[in-house]
């Protein structure tokens, strides 16, 4: 008598589960949910230098240092998610704020709706290509950017600093050897060399001094090789173009040579963003509208994070605030002759309530309940708002920065990636 | 009758024909202008337009397209300022960039910062990289509250400086007469004038400034904080600052004011240098960044006269573009072997992936000459003739060039400033990218 064949059919089903377990995963990369702040342990890295800016829509370029010839690589669209940070000099900023040729490390994620990005959409292992000597990782897929932060302010993220080691001056430039290493003196080491020239900045104190000041004051040598002594600093790194033989070398902007020197650079940036957020109203999103009669609504929503602290603070419980709808570009909206303002919704915040533990980035963890009596169609769960409490000015933000009702179409809400025709691809 | 029955027909002819003849003159007025041709200035290939002739204004660097020379400014007009759109606008490749009184690259003024212009119409409207207009739009009311003067049709510009640079090359200080102010946040009213004293003193403007301000003395970087500190300023209320002379740096900030009922258009102070040796502490980092920039990317200059020799050989007499730091002008000298490059109206090199110094031909410098007297602004009035074995297409009259003398480095130049292939989107950039308003 033939026997049933049990474990074959064990095989298969256990051969189709696995299959089944597989392939789903192949065909859904992890993509940002609207609604939810993505794991930064899922984000893609990379850093660059910062090429072009296109700060009203949240969008620019950044040439991509990849596993080939830095001067080779194309700059390489990005956009900002909605609450995507941009930190400079150890503080929040905006796109502005960051000079050009800045070298920025960013983390980020796959276009959250393909069909909306500002920027080229590209094929999911486009991080994997090999664009000729500009080399492999020069333009990933995932060119939504959640982090975006110069090397100061890495650093302080990460408990790190940059200890100089050595310094070549030959007449009005030179090289100098540094390892970025832990604060604690634990973690891996990176050592590198990077250019300086008569351009660079040194920051002391109160002081703004270039390289010619120290060797006034015998800190470094004229000309040749000095030992810098594990010199523990910040550094601020852009890129110059190098000698031939060089395929790439990052040059030092800045050097901050102690504490008092960081601090002011960090509180010039901090007051510069606190000004621009009391302006332009703090993002966040819509959680959950409960709605009433006659167009009242009760709406809480989420700010979004890494705005310094003073500005959450300002959102107090009983007081009046507007609440006005956004996109993901972030602007705003504007109707009539009047400003922003006009189109926005005003209301008490009825909670003010704050998570401690477990908040992701992205997320301020302070949610907030607004009663309004002019709920409009901006206000849905998911969708970005910005909002204003009574105690900041009611001022007019520029006509780049928000979208008018009539005079602007689609293209304003939606901007599309054809503005990168700019550059030449790689 | 026969005379009647003549004119009767010819009459309603021509009054049937004369909506036509309204429409075509219509037509053609508004599309000179109101002015003919003939009355228009355009700067021409191979000359510096006269400064005298440009039209000025000044507004806020709104966007920068460094690679192609180009960018956007919203223009101060006559509206209120926070409603002009950015309008676009194009350097010549002779046009002048400066920042805190030394000579710039676009990519390094930083957004925001409110500039003055001076700008032509396009030279060759076909090649424009930024929207054409007609050329009356100056004098146009943009509507919606924004004015006249926002949208000039001079959109090629010759000089674009920042408010230090502005008021270093015309002799001019701020003098700070009043500051009031409370949390670090104020105003300071100040007036722009002659430094020596001469010449009528202009209307005081208010300007706010906030803790954000940056303050230079000598060589220390100072905040609204210290002075206060250092009881140089109250810590909140007025302060008469007895027309202390100081250089400002210009911003723009929305600001209570600037609504439809508001009064006025209020610029912002991001800088404050209270003394010579700041600004020039500022004008040598600037400088320095500069030089570095032009030694890498070459020196632009335009092709005057081409004597050919024998065999490929031709001698190319340039007149190099002015505004650099003497330094780089004086690296070119007589007998010094160099390189010369291909170049467009957007300063791009020609290249191949080995880099401008692959494709560009060697020789010789055998004379160097200095212009005697007047020199246009555009221009260094530095001719130097230059002898080559390898003479392209590319070094013809009035053609753009870069040239590099041997003592500058052979450097690389980044993916996006140097054109390959030939593409004609990236040898002549369209407007594209620029919205109407």
């Amino acid at each position: 008598m033939k026997q049933f064949p049990i474990r074959r059919i064990a095989i298969l089903y256990l051969g189709l589960f696995w299959i089944a377990c597989i392939v789903p995963a192949k065909q859904e990369p992890f993509r940002p949910k609207v609604g939810e702040f993505p794991p930064l342990e899922k984000a893609h890295s990379y850093k660059g230098e910062l090429t072009f800016v296109d700060h009203a829509n949240r969008r620019g370029s950044i040439r991509i240092d990849g596993d080939g010839r830095f001067r080779f690589a194309a700059p390489s669209p990005f956009a900002l998610l909605p609450y995507g940070l941009v930190r400079y000099h150890g503080s929040p900023a905006d796109l502005r704020d960051i000079p050009l040729g800045t070298v920025m490390y960013a983390k980020a994620f796959l276009p959250p709706d393909p069909k909306i990005s500002t920027v080229p959409v590209l094929p999911l292992d486009n991080r994997k290509k090999k664009y000729g000597y500009a080399g492999t990782g020069v333009a990933p897929a995932e060119n939504h950017i959640f982090l975006f932060e110069d090397e100061p302010s890495y650093c302080k993220r990460l408990g790190l600093v940059w200890k100089l080691k050595e310094i070549n001056l030959n007449e009005d430039q030179g090289i100098i050897t540094a390892r970025r290493e832990s604060k604690s003196g634990n973690g891996d080491v990176h050592e590198e060399t990077f250019s300086i020239d008569k351009a660079t900045r040194f920051w002391r104190g109160k002081e703004h001094l270039h390289f010619n000041d120290l060797i006034e004051e015998k800190i470094l040598p004229e000309n040749g090789v000095q030992s810098l002594n594990d010199l523990l600093v910040l550094l601020g790194i852009s890129w110059k173009t190098t000698p031939g033989g060089v395929f790439k070398r990052f040059h030092i902007s800045d050097v901050w040579l102690d504490e008092l020197a960081r601090e002011r650079a960090a509180q010039i940036q901090n007051e510069t963003h606190k000004t621009f957020i009391k302006s332009r109203w703090m993002p966040g999103w819509v959680e959950q509208v409960e709605y009433g009669k006659f167009g009242r609504a009760k709406v809480t929503v989420t700010l979004f994070g890494g705005m310094n602290q003073s500005l959450y603070a300002d959102f107090k419980k009983g007081q009046k605030a507007m609440l006005a709808s956004s996109e993901n570009t972030l602007k705003h909206w504007a109707g009539g002759t009047a400003g922003t303002a006009q189109m926005a919704g005003k209301g008490i915040l009825l909670e003010v309530s704050k998570t401690k533990k477990g908040i992701p980035l992205g997320s301020s963890g302070i949610q907030l309940s607004l009663e309004t009596n002019l709920v409009t169609e901006g206000f849905r769960p998911g969708k970005i708002i910005r909002i204003r409490p009574e105690s900041w000015p009611i001022l007019e933000v520029p006509r780049e920065e928000y979208i008018h009702h009539t005079r602007d179409g689609i293209d304003i809400r939606f901007p599309t990636p054809d503005i990168f025709h700019i550059f030449p691809k790689n | 009758m026969k005379v009647t029955f003549f004119f009767v027909p010819c009459s309603l002819f021509l009054i049937r024909l004369l909506p036509a003849f309204v429409c075509a003159l219509l037509v053609h007025v508004t599309a000179t202008g109101g002015e003919s041709e003939a009355e228009i200035f355009r700067p021409q290939e191979g000359k510096f337009p006269p400064i005298e002739k440009a039209h000025s204004y000044r507004g806020e660097l709104i966007f920068v397209d460094h690679a192609n020379r180009r960018g956007s400014i919203r223009v101060e007009g006559t509206g209120k300022f926070y409603r002009n759109n950015p309008h676009p606008f194009a350097l010549l490749p002779y046009g002048m960039v400066r920042y805190q009184n030394a000579p710039a690259d676009l990519r390094d003024v930083p957004l925001g910062t409110v500039m003055h212009a001076y700008g032509f119409l396009p030279p060759d409207p076909k090649t424009s990289s930024v929207p054409l207009l007609p050329p009356n739009n100056k004098d146009k009311d943009a509507g919606h509250y924004r004015g006249t003067g926002i949208f000039p049709a001079e959109n090629h510009i010759l000089l674009l400086e920042d408010e230090p640079s502005h008021c270093k090359r015309n002799g001019l200080v701020w003098k700070l007469k009043e500051v009031n102010l409370s949390n670090l946040v104020g105003t300071i009213v100040a007036s722009r004038q002659s430094k020596d004293g001469g010449g009528t003193e202009a209307e005081p403007q208010t300007m706010t400034f906030d803790s954000a301000t940056r303050i230079w003395r000598g060589r220390e970087s100072i905040r609204i904080s210290d002075l206060i500190e250092e009881k140089v300023w109250p810590a909140s209320g007025k302060k008469d600052l007895s027309d202390q002379p100081v250089l400002l740096g210009i911003t723009w900030k929305p600001a209570p004011g600037d609504g439809l009922s508001g009064a006025f258009t209020s610029f912002h102070i991001s800088d404050i240098w209270l003394d010579d040796q700041s600004i020039e502490h500022a004008a040598y980092f600037q400088t320095q960044k500069h030089n570095s920039f032009i030694r890498t990317r070459w020196m632009p200059a335009y092709v005057n006269e081409v004597k050919y020799g024998k065999f490929g050989q031709a001698t190319a007499t340039l007149t190099l573009f002015g505004g650099m730091d003497q330094a780089l002008y004086d690296d070119f000298k007589k007998e010094s072997g160099g390189q010369i490059n291909g170049a467009e109206n957007t300063l791009k090199h020609t290249a191949s992936h080995y880099g401008p110094g692959h494709m560009a031909s060697n020789g010789k410098i055998i004379q160097v000459t200095k212009q005697e007297g007047k020199v246009p602004l555009g221009s260094s009035g530095i001719q130097i003739d230059f002898k080559t074995d390898q003479i392209i297409e590319a070094i013809r009259p009035g053609r753009v060039v870069r040239i590099r003398p041997d003592s500058w480095p052979k450097s690389q130049i980044p993916r996006e400033e140097y054109l390959f292939n030939n593409s004609p989107e990236n040898r002549f950039p369209t407007p594209a990218i620029f919205r109407k308003n």
